[in-house]
């Protein structure tokens, strides 16, 4: 009994290969659709895992989105915070590390030694200096001439647009800072224009700013930018809360509202175009499939002329197309985490990392394709075998 | 007689060419529809990103330097310039007008102001010890435009993350809106008024307070009023300090970061007709002399970086699908000739040259491509509205360029996929195929 059983299993394979050597022409093309659509499927859905993820690190182009100030303060003219409010604030999260800036404003004259022109400024004393915010770039309008570099010791600060054009102070300018009885000095490495009120403004670097204030290890304001979700924005600032009772957390409602609601279009419109074009892409083989298994009229007809029952000649043509899709959807899964890593860099600049899940969906959702395509062999199990010899259906 | 060969084609396989035709259309569908979201994704996109508001701001040129921290001017009241509000039409009159989605004045002032509950006045403002910051804006304004049309705008759309519990002032209507931290800290509901004096302690409106302003920033602490109102207590009849403007606008390229003194004419007018958003504040600048308009460049250069990468991804995602349905289209056409051997070895043997059955069967696949492909496009339109409607609210417009790509696709795709093996069977002898070898 066993040993029928083998030899029955015996020719079950060899009769698998041979159905899928006799024609080369027609294992390439059902391989060439297969292994296509296999492509598009892993592309896609990596590409769609790993977006999502890239988006919310793009989102981080518009800068900070937390601040954090004195509690009850209005803005950040009454009160200050200990520098070491800082060392509280946790650093890493799921989507990446959080950036911290800490600033200390102050109002002061600053004045230019060599023109004699001085005014009364707003002067930000910042840790790190030269943080960006949006972008450094100044406007080509504004001047063409602007030099810019990203001060890192003490004695460079960053003017303004505005607050250099009232001062008339250029890229290498020294300015006088005095309050009161004390005094600073600094060079000019670079001047920017934001659009927003650092255009204003003088930032120095925030140890100079304590010294002109007399305030040692205070800041006024601390801002963060913070990686993720808007979800998970949300979550961080409810747990900053939590850790920091004496501190007011704030979001930058201007930013973290309008990318919860950008965020999710952008990902709703990713997620709907993936959707249709894996459907349309598996129909699309779907039918290109069918078309080539109707086909084989001939195959079905002899195997029954010779005393093939329907179930084993249908398990047969199943089998087969199982192991097609195997094949094809193993090539073109492979092939298709390529193209995600290739189209990841060309959009993001970073290579979309290969999710593993990624290739098992695919090759499963084209062996699952394949083997649906096979079915339509089922309504051949009433042929007529001496009709299909006869060349009369 | 080549009109019935064909014709007898379509009707003796009826299934297979059906089938055929069906994937033709299922991959021509998802090039459509893929095609058609690409195409019109920048634009939807770019008003989503007006989410974020005002991204262009006006100041007066000759201003003294702001003395700004935390949002809060410090400069001694009346410190600095002005801005005429009557000239503010005119920004409904550049090249780019349509780009222009809202804009509003600003104007900040400063008053003393005593709460009455509705019933009771209470008189005595030197109860209250310090001047509270007040800002006039508009909401909901309607702006007459030169050309006889209106406009309406306000602080809403150029700052769409403000919320008010309750509802806006109605301008003309003495009402205002008073900050949540205001309210908070001076024990102030929404069914109280205020009594206003300015700086010289003049009596000035009493206002209804309507609403409780949520911004997250500074104005929490502010009332805010209509801008005549601040304008007759800040004692600056017409005039504003600073203007938000919200635009449409396109990406910065290399192009557009040009300095525009140094462009050649053709390149100048290039950089003008096109929406950029140095273009449009340069062409706001020249219709509002005296001013200053600066890009929020945060704003600015977010937008336009997402919107740039957003864009470029979907463009490979319909390229991917593109290829992705001409390799199965092309696999099934290759199919539908590899099984036709017979028919071809017979048409060969009764004299038929290479040259008349590759041009039959090319005449068939085309009449497919050709039918496939509309039938596509169809689909691929719906889908692309369906698409558009959940996400944008807004069907994308079918374009012919869309089509014409379309159906081209379909035509080099069939035509390519059975070209292989029919140059195979051609080569063959029709003998060997006739007797089944």
């Amino acid at each position: 009994m066993t040993e029928l059983r083998d030899t029955n299993r015996a020719m079950f394979w060899r009769i698998l290969r041979r159905l899928l050597g006799a024609n080369r022409g027609r294992l390439f093309v059902m391989l060439l659709a297969l292994g296509a659509g296999a492509a598009v499927t892993a592309a896609l859905l990596n590409l769609q895992v790993d977006a999502k993820r890239r988006l919310t690190t793009e989102f981080r182009a518009f800068g900070p989105n937390v601040l954090l100030v004195p509690r009850g303060s209005s803005g950040s003219s009454s009160g200050t915070l200990r520098e070491s409010t800082i060392d509280r604030v946790p650093g890493n999260l799921p989507g990446g590390r959080v950036t911290v800036s800490s600033s200390l404003y102050l109002i002061i004259n600053v004045s230019v030694p060599q023109s004699g022109k001085s005014v009364n400024a707003v002067v930000a004393g910042l840790n790190p200096l030269g943080i960006v915010k949006g972008s450094l770039r100044s406007s080509s309008a504004a001047a063409s001439n602007l030099s810019e570099a990203t001060p890192s010791s003490q004695d460079v600060c960053v003017a303004g647009a505005k607050f250099a054009q009232q001062l008339g102070a250029q890229p290498g300018t020294a300015l006088v800072l005095t309050s009161s009885d004390r005094r600073e000095s600094c060079r000019v490495a670079s001047i920017r224009q934001t659009g927003g009120p650092e255009d204003n403004r003088l930032e120095i670097g925030l140890s100079a700013a304590q010294r002109l204030a007399g305030l040692a290890d205070r800041i006024s304001m601390v801002e963060l930018t913070v990686p993720g979700t808007p979800g998970e924005i949300q979550t961080y600032i409810a747990d900053l809360q939590r850790r920091l009772p004496d501190v007011d957390v704030r979001p930058i409602r201007q930013f973290t509202e309008g990318e919860a609601k950008i965020y999710s279009r952008i990902s709703g419109l990713l997620t709907a175009t993936v959707g249709i074009v894996l459907l349309l892409t598996a129909l699309c083989v779907m039918a290109a499939m069918t078309n080539v298994a109707i086909e084989r009229k001939m195959d079905v007809g002899l195997m029954k002329a010779i005393g093939g029952a329907t179930r084993r000649v249908v398990r047969l043509f199943l089998a087969e197309a199982a192991l097609l899709g195997l094949a094809g959807g193993l090539i073109g899964a492979a092939l298709g985490i390529l193209l995600s890593i290739a189209l990841g860099k060309a959009v993001f600049g970073v290579a979309a990392r290969p999710r593993l899940i990624v290739y098992p969906v695919a090759v499963g959702l084209t062996m699952l394709v394949a083997i649906l395509s096979a079915f339509p062999l089922r309504r051949l199990a009433s042929l007529r075998p001496a009709s299909v010899f006869r060349g009369e259906a | 007689m080549f009109l019935r060969l064909v014709a007898d084609s379509f009707g003796r396989r009826p299934r297979h060419k059906l089938l055929t035709g069906a994937a033709l259309a299922l991959g021509m569908g998802v090039a459509t529809a893929a095609l058609s979201v690409a195409l019109d994704v920048g634009d939807r996109l770019a008003k989503e990103f007006r989410s974020l508001g005002a991204n262009l701001v006006v100041t007066p040129k000759a201003d003294s330097l702001p003395l700004e921290i935390g949002g809060v001017d410090y400069r001694p009241v009346n410190a600095g310039a002005y801005l005429p509000e009557a000239d503010l039409p005119k920004l409904k009159t550049i090249f780019w007008h349509n780009n222009i989605m809202g804009f509003a004045p600003v104007l900040e002032a400063q008053v003393k102001a005593s709460t009455y509950p509705k019933d009771k006045l209470v008189l005595d403002y030197r109860s209250v010890p310090t001047f509270m910051p007040v800002l006039g804006t508009w909401v909901n304004h309607e702006v007459k435009l030169p050309d006889g049309g209106t406009f309406v705008t306000g602080i809403e759309k150029t700052n769409p993350w403000w919320h008010v519990e309750g509802r806006w002032f109605v301008e003309g209507n003495n009402e205002c809106v008073i900050g949540k931290n205001f309210a908070q800290k001076n024990g102030i509901s929404r069914s109280a008024g205020l009594l206003t004096y300015n700086l010289d302690g003049k009596p000035g409106p009493t206002l209804a307070i309507v609403g409780i302003l949520d911004s997250g920033g500074p104005e929490d602490d502010a009332i805010v009023v209509p801008l005549s109102i601040a304008q007759e207590l800040a004692g600056k009849p017409g005039q504003y300090r600073k203007l938000y403007v919200s635009a449409l606008t396109k990406p910065e390229d290399a192009f557009a970061r040009k300095d525009p003194k140094t462009m050649t004419p053709p390149e100048y007018d290039r950089w003008f007709c096109t929406p950029y958003i140095s273009s449009i504040a340069y062409q706001i600048q020249q219709e509002l002399p005296g001013t200053d308009v600066r890009v929020i460049r945060r704003v600015a250069e977010g937008e336009g970086q997402i919107l740039t990468h957003v864009e470029m991804l979907l463009w490979l995602v319909s390229l991917a699908a593109m290829l992705a349905a001409a390799l199965a289209v092309g696999a099934s056409s290759a199919a539908s000739v590899i099984e036709r051997q017979v028919e071809i070895g017979l048409m060969k043997a009764l004299g038929a040259g290479s040259g008349t059955v590759g041009f039959l069967l090319a005449a068939e696949q085309l009449l497919l491509a050709f039918v496939g492909g509309g039938v596509g496009y169809a689909l691929g339109i719906v889908l692309a509205r369906l698409l558009g409607e959940k996400i944008f609210g807004a069907a994308p417009e079918p374009t012919l360029l869309v089509f014409s790509v379309v159906i081209g696709l379909a035509a080099v795709v069939t035509l390519l996929g059975s070209a292989i093996p029919l140059r195979r069977a051609s080569r063959m002898e029709p003998a060997p195929i006739l007797r089944g070898e």
